[in-house]
């Protein structure tokens, strides 16, 4: 090692660059992190598969590298091998606002992939939301730190500081997404509509509370929406919100703030 | 590569198959061994161009050092490519920032010059308004054949900038072609392997771009 560089996160490191310029870690230990992403790669791309399958569309978005999220739409749209379907991938415009984008464009059934730091106050925002829009969201990252448990339905954590590495190995997990997803379509009974639903506990068929999104507000009544379809409820029992807040809805009623 | 060459990987399974498991289980176990196809393609690739890697870097930094700036270019995924490596010079993670642009970025230019020149001149015209003796052009392509790229490696050298390409595969066009000074070749046949190489090329010349330009300061 040659001199001790400053990484994105701030932390003195020395796999910057070694005495030949080579960026990154080089070969040693690069190898041996898929082990720890592998199986949820394989998990998110049988989700994306399913989705794909029943018409959903893919909305990838990375404000802070916008490349990479062009790149995954690319990816998925225009195959490079031929042959392999196209599918409807779209990416986010990076000077948009990407709540708003996605509020106003994303069906039931769609999918939000996103390329982000563990602390993207954008992404968080945006994530949070896929139960009240019906969106599977998947979240790419890097570093010691990851999102909090919950923040979205896959997330693929790579397990290293260096913004460099980081880079190069994103790349590598999107392009092994798309193998995997279409791996994935050769077996068209893992891609039904109720494959979707297999958990013991699932939120969308059980009596708990919901997740949903404020649309309007008028008196004790909101029209919200969950699992993307609008319903009206009560909002006499928590305090008035407004439109773009997330509520729990049980039977009815808006029973708590989220 | 053919679409049915990694059959034999995933034999086909009935409409009715209902166990996700075993699929999840060779999904995991399959990219795992192309995450490490990746990674030795990487280190294969950067221990064969070390020595080209030195010299575009300290030709390089020599136009930066004279004030030039980086054009960068590519279709596609190798357009998102340029568009990183535009980011990656003007807002680097260390070390400083040096003037660069991608090509691929302006839709206004690029829709105007496909639509009244043709898209074998979308790069070529903008370096024509925009290049200077000084001047760095790097164009992205996995074959390394992409017209619109050798038609600005063309003009670029026309006006006397320093050219340097990356490409996969054989190289392409891109590696006999006179105009790209420098063609930095990926030999892999996947154009997934290739562009995951090219990433760690770029990541690569960029770091030692930055050590010539600190040496040249000191």
């Amino acid at each position: 090692m040659t001199s001790p560089m400053v990484s994105t996160s701030g932390a003195t490191t020395t796999t910057g660059g070694d005495a030949d310029g080579n960026a990154g870690a080089g070969a040693a230990g690069a190898g041996a992190r898929i082990e720890a992403v592998a199986d949820d790669l394989a998990r998110a791309s049988l989700a994306l598969a399913r989705r794909f399958s029943l018409g959903g569309t893919m909305w990838c978005a990375s404000p802070a590298w916008p490349f990479h999220a062009h790149h995954v739409a690319v990816e998925f749209v225009h195959p490079v091998i031929v042959g392999k379907r196209a599918l409807a991938a779209v990416t986010v415009p990076a000077g948009a606002d990407l709540v708003t984008t996605l509020r106003a464009s994303v069906r039931p059934g769609d999918m939000v992939v996103v390329l982000a730091d563990h602390d993207d106050a954008t992404v968080t925002d945006a994530l949070r939301r896929g139960p009240a829009w019906g969106t599977e969201t998947v979240w790419i990252g890097a570093g010691r730190t990851r999102p909090p448990a919950g923040s979205a339905d896959h997330v693929i954590w790579l397990d290293t500081d260096d913004a460099l590495e980081a880079s190069e190995q994103f790349v590598r997990v999107y392009h092994l997404l798309w193998e995997l997803t279409h791996v994935c379509f050769e077996h068209s009974g893992l891609l039904k509509a109720e494959q979707l639903c297999t958990d013991d506990v699932c939120i969308t068929c059980s009596d708990e509370g919901r997740l949903a999104e404020v649309v309007t507000v008028e008196g004790d009544e909101a029209v919200v929406r969950a699992e993307g379809k609008q319903e009206r409820i009560d909002v006499s029992l928590i305090d008035p919100p407004g439109p773009g807040d997330l509520v729990l809805v049980h039977a009815g009623f808006a029973i708590g703030a989220s | 590569m053919s679409p049915e060459s990694t059959d034999f990987l995933y034999p086909f399974i009935e409409g009715d198959e209902t166990d996700a498991d075993s699929l999840l289980a060779d999904l995991a176990r399959s990219a795992t061994a192309k995450w490490a196809q990746s990674q030795d393609l990487r280190t294969e690739t950067l221990a064969r161009v070390a020595a080209q890697l030195d010299q575009v870097a300290s030709a390089m930094a020599e136009r930066f050092a004279a004030g030039g700036r980086l054009f960068a270019f590519g279709n596609g995924g190798s357009a998102t490519d340029a568009d990183g490596v535009a980011q990656l010079y003007t807002a680097p993670p260390w070390g400083g920032a040096v003037s660069a642009r991608s090509l691929v970025e302006d839709q206004a230019v690029l829709t105007a010059l496909a639509n009244d020149i043709g898209f074998d001149n979308v790069f070529s015209r903008q370096l024509i308004a925009h290049g200077r003796p000084t001047d760095v052009a790097m164009g992205f392509s996995t074959s390394g054949n992409s017209d619109n790229l050798l038609v600005a490696f063309g003009q670029a050298r026309k006006q006397g900038m320093l050219t340097v390409g990356l490409a996969g595969i054989d190289g392409g066009r891109m590696a006999v072609d006179a105009s790209v000074q420098y063609c930095l070749v990926v030999r892999s046949q996947s154009v997934h392997r290739v562009q995951e190489a090219q990433a760690a090329l770029t990541s690569a010349l960029w770091a030692r771009v930055q050590q010539a330009l600190g040496a040249a300061a000191a």
